[in-house]
């Protein structure tokens, strides 16, 4: 990656303003591979090139499901478990191998499941007990390998469009998918908020990948931003200039200021220069 | 287990997700969804002689705004070409999509999904456009993600190309 480029990452949680307890959580990390070559006999050390200071992103929301004991829990429990095993797994992939690239979609399938598994035996639940949302990018340069369960979201903002890359698992999608309701129907049905897959009762994750481009702008955000602002707000905050600690504060301020109903939590990545900043 | 990566290309709208949707899930949605970046599914395919695992990377559609994104063809093992057949704008797209493609990973083995086969009543295509895709050496199938025709078909017969390759 040249020097004059910066991932600049951030992330904040905020409890609202109706809420007694904060049941999100949120990671912003950095895992980092580098060798530094001394001496060497060999006349391709430009092949080594590749290992030289590669990093990944990695950014995670999660909403921990109210309503059910022990559900500011599961988030919690979730995003240590899932962290905790992508740690253990995922140190030798760090890009440039197709055959790997397979290897490496597989551990983050098997990431989910171990999280799921974790949360239930926390909890000692069976299908029954606290469950959360899971959201999750690992940004190896370029690529944003995304991972979600539930109806937390991600988007990207590239050239003042802004996308939403995850699609939310709620009932209310689920419905209309498999031909039950029309999309009217399921707008008055009051299940939009209720998950079709959660970590820790019936997780059926969506496994994703985005090529991203300097400029680019990630988010990764609970609903208790969307029930405030819209794909519009979101998008006209994300195009202000300013740090990504900046824009998430302001994400986060402007849904307080209109009512903060739920907890709150955004992560930002911003792919910019460096003397953008 | 032999792993094969397929991708799915076709500008948008042509049903890329629905045929990965019947094919993995046996689902079907009249919801559009437009994709955004890369879905990946995967399905464990028997074959005559072998067990295929085949990873699904369903490719967002060309549009107006944005091409084909050639970094995610690296590394594929077979293509599934998906037009529309009742626009036949995206079938005249298939050529010039397929160059696209072959400059980017090698002529590897492909096959093109004439989908939307159960509208009868809006079919776009004719015997005129099936020769062009048999002289252009392309195998064909009509499918329909909706009934489900033609779709395990397709799928397999490009598992099993891929294999022979």
């Amino acid at each position: 990656m040249p020097d004059n480029r910066l991932i600049d990452t951030y992330g904040l949680t905020d409890i609202g303003k109706v809420r007694s307890n904060n049941e999100d959580q949120f990671l912003v990390a950095t895992l980092r591979k580098s060798m530094d070559l001394k001496h060497t006999s060999l006349t391709i050390a430009d092949s080594f090139e590749n290992l030289r200071d590669s990093e990944a992103h990695i950014l995670v929301v999660a909403d921990g499901v109210g309503g059910v004991p022990g559900g500011e829990f599961a988030s919690g429990t979730a995003v240590e478990a899932l962290i905790d095993y992508i740690s253990h797994t995922m140190g030798c992939y760090y890009g440039h191998d197709v055959d790997r690239e397979h290897e490496f979609i597989g551990q983050l399938e098997e990431a989910v499941q171990h999280t799921h598994e974790q949360v239930q035996h926390a909890h000692g639940s069976k299908g029954r007990g606290p469950a959360t949302t899971l959201t999750m990018v690992i940004l190896i340069w370029p690529r944003a390998y995304i991972v979600q369960v539930g109806d937390s979201r991600g988007y990207y903002l590239r050239k003042g469009r802004l996308k939403q890359f995850t699609r939310d698992q709620t009932m209310s999608e689920l419905m209309v998918d498999e031909g039950v309701m029309s999309e009217a129907e399921a707008r008055d049905s009051g299940l939009d908020h209720v998950l079709a897959s959660a970590i820790g009762v019936d997780a059926k994750p969506s496994i994703g990948l985005l090529d991203l481009e300097w400029g680019d702008t990630l988010l990764l955000c609970t609903d208790g931003l969307t029930k405030h602002l819209t794909d519009i707000a979101i998008s006209e905050i994300l195009q202000r200039s300013g740090s990504a600690h900046d824009l998430c504060h302001q994400l986060v301020s402007t849904a307080l200021e209109r009512g903060g109903r739920d907890n709150i939590t955004v992560v930002i990545g911003r792919m910019g220069e460096a003397e953008d900043r | 287990m032999i792993q094969k990566k397929i991708c799915m290309i076709g500008v948008f709208g042509t049903g890329k997700t629905s045929l990965v949707s019947q094919f993995v899930h046996s689902k079907f949605s009249d919801k559009y969804h437009s994709t955004v970046g890369v879905k990946i599914d995967r399905k464990q395919v028997d074959l005559s002689e072998t067990t295929v695992n085949l990873l699904l990377w369903d490719l967002a559609g060309k549009d107006d705004f944005e091409g084909l994104q050639t970094s995610y063809l690296r590394g594929s093992s077979g293509l599934l070409f998906v037009a529309d057949g009742t626009r036949r704008e995206t079938y005249d797209q298939l050529f010039e999509l397929r160059e696209t493609v072959f400059q980017a990973v090698g002529e590897v083995p492909s096959i093109v999904a004439l989908n939307k086969a159960d509208l009868t009543d809006l079919w776009a295509l004719g015997q005129k456009e099936y020769d062009a895709l048999l002289a252009a050496d392309w195998h064909m199938l009509k499918t329909s993600a909706k009934t489900g025709d033609g779709v395990n078909e397709a799928f397999y017969w490009l598992a099993a190309a891929t294999v022979k390759s």
